[in-house]
C-alpha cells in the first residue's frame, strides 16, 4: 500500500473567535502523484483547505502530516512552503516591478546561492512555458495568460513536490484556462507531482481523477 | 547570459518603484546627515583653530586654574615657573570675549609686550603695542569690519584705544582677535595681578628620551612647582576648553535633533511602504520566505535610503560648510577641508539611522501571517 503524502486529520479552522467556521472537521489522504480537484461553493471552505495544506495557515484544531510528519511542529512551514509547495493564485500575484525572469527567480533567492544557477533556471522554466521571447516583460506587459505561465514557472522553481493551484484559471477566458490545464496536467504527469486544484468550475472538476466537494466547511463526497 | 535578481537589487528596485518618495526620503536624510556634517565639522574646525592658536606660537603647555575663564591665577607665579627647569619661556595671558560694537565681538588677549607669542603674527602695518600704554593691535579680518587703520583708535568700554598695528594671525581666530598690553586687559577686566594662564615653551626635548615622556614629565614637574594650576599639553587644552566643548554640545545637540527627524522621515517611508506591500510580503512568505529574510529585506531597503542619505548630506554639509566659510561672520573659525574620519563617522551614522528607521516596519512586514497578507487589498 501507498504511503500517503499529506494526510488530513478531522481539521477544523474558525475565524472571529469562533463564530466563523471554514472548516468542521476535514480528514484525507492524498498520496504522491495524485491529481485532486476540490470544488465548491464560494465560502465553503475549500481555499481555506488549501491554504491549511500549503502551510500558510494554522488550524485551529487537527492536524496536517505531510509524508507522516505533523506541519508547523515536526516540519517547519518556512521550509515546508520553500522546497515542497509551490503555488499558484487566481489574480497571478506577481511582484510588479521585477521581470517576467526576476519573478521566476524570487523563491529561490530562499534557498540557492548561485545567482548564475538561480538565473539559468528561470530561463529554463519560462522557456519549457513557450515564454522564451517574454523573459524580460513586466507583468503589465504581459497577457493574463502569460501572467499566469510566469506564475507557474515561479511555483516550479524550487522543484516542489506538491503543485497547490486557488482557482488557477478563474481570471482567464476560454482559451487560457484551456491552455492553463494542460499545461498544470502536463507538469503533473511529466513530473510525476501532486497537484491540487481548487476550482468552482465544474468542466475542471470533473476533468480531475479525483474530486473532493466541499461543502459549509465538510467534505460531502 | 540571462539578467540575474540579487537580494540586493531587488531591494533596490523596490526602492525604484516609488521615486518621489525615495526621493523626499533621501533629502530628508540626506539635510539631517548635511546639518550634522556641517555643525560638527564647525565645532572641530574650530578646535583645529585653538590648536593652532597653540601650535603657531610654539606653546608646549598651557597653565591654568581649573576654570578657563576664570582669571584668578596670580600673575607673581611667573617668576617660579620660568625657574622649573624644563621650561624654556612662559608668557602671563589674559583671555576673553568682549563686544566691541553692538554687532562684532571678538576674542581679546592680554600679552607683554615681548611675549614670544608675538612670533606667530605677521604686520601688515604698523607694530607691538607697549606695555602700560593704551593701544591695540588688531587682526586683518577684525580690523576690515571695524574700518580701522592704524594711528586710529578704538572705543573699548568706555577707554579709547590706539591701533598700534595691524597682523596677520597664525590662525583664523587671531585674525579676528584684538591684542592689547596685559596690564591694560586687567584694568579693563578688573583683575590687576590676576591672568587667566601662562603659555610655556619648554626647553628641546633631552637626547634619550621621547616627546611623549618629556610633556608629562615636564607637566608634572610644572604641577609640583605650582600646586593647585593644571598643566595641560597646548592640543589637550584646545580639545577641552569651553569655548569648543560648548560648540561640540551645540554641534552634537543640534545634529541629534536633525537626525532624529532623519530618522522619523525614513521610518515612516518604510512603514508606509510596508503597509503598501502587504500583499506582497504575502506572497514572499507563500513562496517560502522566512520571516527573518523579509526583515532583512526591509532592512536592506531602510539602509540602502541611510547610505545614500549619508552621501548626499556630505554633498549638503560640505556646501554648508562652503557658504559659511565665505560669510564675513563665521569665516574666522569654519574650515571646509573635512577629514575622512568625520566623513566616515557621517555615513555611519547615516546607515545606522537607516538601520533604526527599519527596525519595526521589518518586524512587522516579517511578523504577517501570510494568508492575512494575500488578503490584503
Amino acid at each position: 500500500m501507498t504511503s500517503p503524502q499529506l494526510e488530513v486529520k478531522d481539521l477544523r479552522k474558525s475565524y472571529d473567535d469562533g463564530r466563523i467556521e471554514a472548516l468542521r472537521g476535514v480528514s484525507l489522504t492524498i498520496t504522491a502523484g495524485e491529481y485532486v480537484a476540490i470544488s465548491g461553493a464560494s465560502g465553503s471552505g475549500k481555499s481555506t483547505l488549501l491554504h491549511l495544506l500549503g502551510g500558510l495557515d494554522v488550524a485551529t484544531s487537527g492536524d496536517v502530516l505531510y509524508q507522516g510528519d505533523k506541519l508547523g511542529t515536526t516540519v517547519n512551514l518556512d521550509e515546508y512552503r520553500a522546497n515542497r509547495i509551490g503555488f499558484i493564485f487566481q489574480a497571478f500575484y506577481l511582484l510588479p516591478t521585477l521581470s517576467a525572469l526576476e519573478n521566476v527567480q524570487v523563491p529561490m533567492l530562499a534557498i540557492l546561492g548561485d545567482a548564475n544557477t538561480r538565473a539559468s533556471r528561470a530561463e529554463a522554466l519560462l522557456r519549457e512555458m513557450g515564454l522564451g521571447h517574454r523573459l524580460k516583460q513586466y507583468p503589465n506587459e504581459l497577457s493574463a495568460g502569460e501572467r499566469q505561465r510566469v506564475a507557474i514557472a515561479r511555483a516550479l522553481a524550487n522543484n516542489p513536490t506538491i503543485l497547490l493551484a486557488d482557482e488557477p484559471t478563474g481570471n482567464l477566458d476560454s482559451v487560457n484556462s484551456a491552455r492553463i490545464m494542460e499545461i498544470l496536467t502536463g507538469i503533473q504527469q511529466k513530473r510525476g507531482m501532486t497537484l491540487i486544484i481548487v476550482t468552482h468550475e465544474n468542466d475542471i472538476a470533473n476533468a480531475a481523477p479525483r474530486h473532493i466537494r466541499v461543502r459549509d466547511g465538510r467534505i460531502v463526497e | 547570459m540571462p539578467s540575474q535578481l540579487s537580494f540586493t537589487g531587488f531591494a533596490c528596485k523596490n526602492l525604484w518603484r516609488r521615486r518621489l518618495r525615495t526621493l523626499l526620503t533621501l533629502c530628508g536624510i540626506g539635510m539631517a546627515i548635511g546639518a550634522f556634517v556641517a555643525l560638527v565639522g564647525f565645532s572641530r574646525s574650530f578646535e583645529h583653530e585653538w590648536e593652532r592658536l597653540y601650535s603657531s606660537s610654539g606653546t608646549d603647555i598651557a597653565v591654568v586654574d581649573k576654570n578657563f575663564m576664570n582669571t584668578s591665577v596670580d600673575q607673581k607665579l611667573q617668576d617660579k615657573l620660568r625657574a622649573v627647569p624644563v621650561v624654556s619661556m612662559a608668557e602671563p595671558m589674559v583671555f576673553n570675549i568682549m563686544d566691541v560694537t553692538p554687532d562684532v565681538n571678538a576674542l581679546v588677549f592680554g600679552w607683554l609686550d615681548d611675549s614670544y607669542e608675538f612670533s606667530s603674527l605677521t604686520f601688515d602695518s604698523g607694530g607691538r603695542f607697549h606695555n602700560g600704554k593704551p593701544e591695540i593691535i588688531l587682526g586683518q579680518m577684525l580690523s576690515k569690519s571695524l574700518g580701522k587703520k592704524v594711528g586710529e583708535t578704538v572705543d573699548l568700554q568706555g577707554t579709547t584705544y590706539t591701533v598700534t598695528g595691524i597682523f596677520q594671525g597664525g590662525t583664523a581666530l587671531e585674525a579676528g582677535a584684538i591684542i592689547m598690553p596685559l596690564d591694560q586687559m586687567q584694568i579693563l577686566t578688573s583683575q590687576q595681578g590676576k591672568v587667566s594662564g601662562f603659555h610655556v615653551r619648554l626647553k628641546p626635548v633631552p637626547a634619550g628620551e621621547s616627546a611623549e615622556h618629556y610633556m608629562k614629565r615636564a607637566q608634572a614637574e610644572i604641577e609640583a612647582a605650582l600646586p593647585g594650576l593644571n598643566a595641560q599639553a597646548a592640543a589637550d587644552r584646545a580639545a577641552n576648553n569651553q569655548f569648543v566643548g560648548l560648540a561640540h554640545a551645540v554641534a552634537w545637540g543640534t545634529s541629534c535633533i536633525a537626525l532624529l527627524m532623519g530618522i522619523l522621515g525614513i521610518a515612516n517611508t518604510m512603514a508606509m511602504s510596508v503597509f503598501e506591500r502587504t500583499r506582497e510580503i504575502g506572497i514572499l512568505r507563500a513562496i517560502g520566505w522566512k520571516a527573518w529574510r523579509v526583515m532583512l529585506l526591509i532592512q536592506v531597503e531602510a539602509t540602502v535610503l541611510g547610505f545614500t542619505g549619508g552621501f548626499l548630506g556630505i554633498f549638503f554639509g560640505w556646501g554648508a560648510l562652503e557658504l559659511l566659510s565665505k560669510l564675513p561672520q563665521t569665516a574666522s573659525v569654519v574650515s571646509t577641508s573635512l577629514s575622512w574620519e568625520h566623513l566616515v563617522e557621517a555615513l555611519g551614522i547615516s546607515v545606522l539611522s537607516g538601520l533604526i528607521a527599519g527596525a519595526y516596519p521589518a518586524w512587522r512586514g516579517a511578523h504577517l501571517s501570510p494568508v492575512e497578507a494575500l488578503r490584503h487589498d
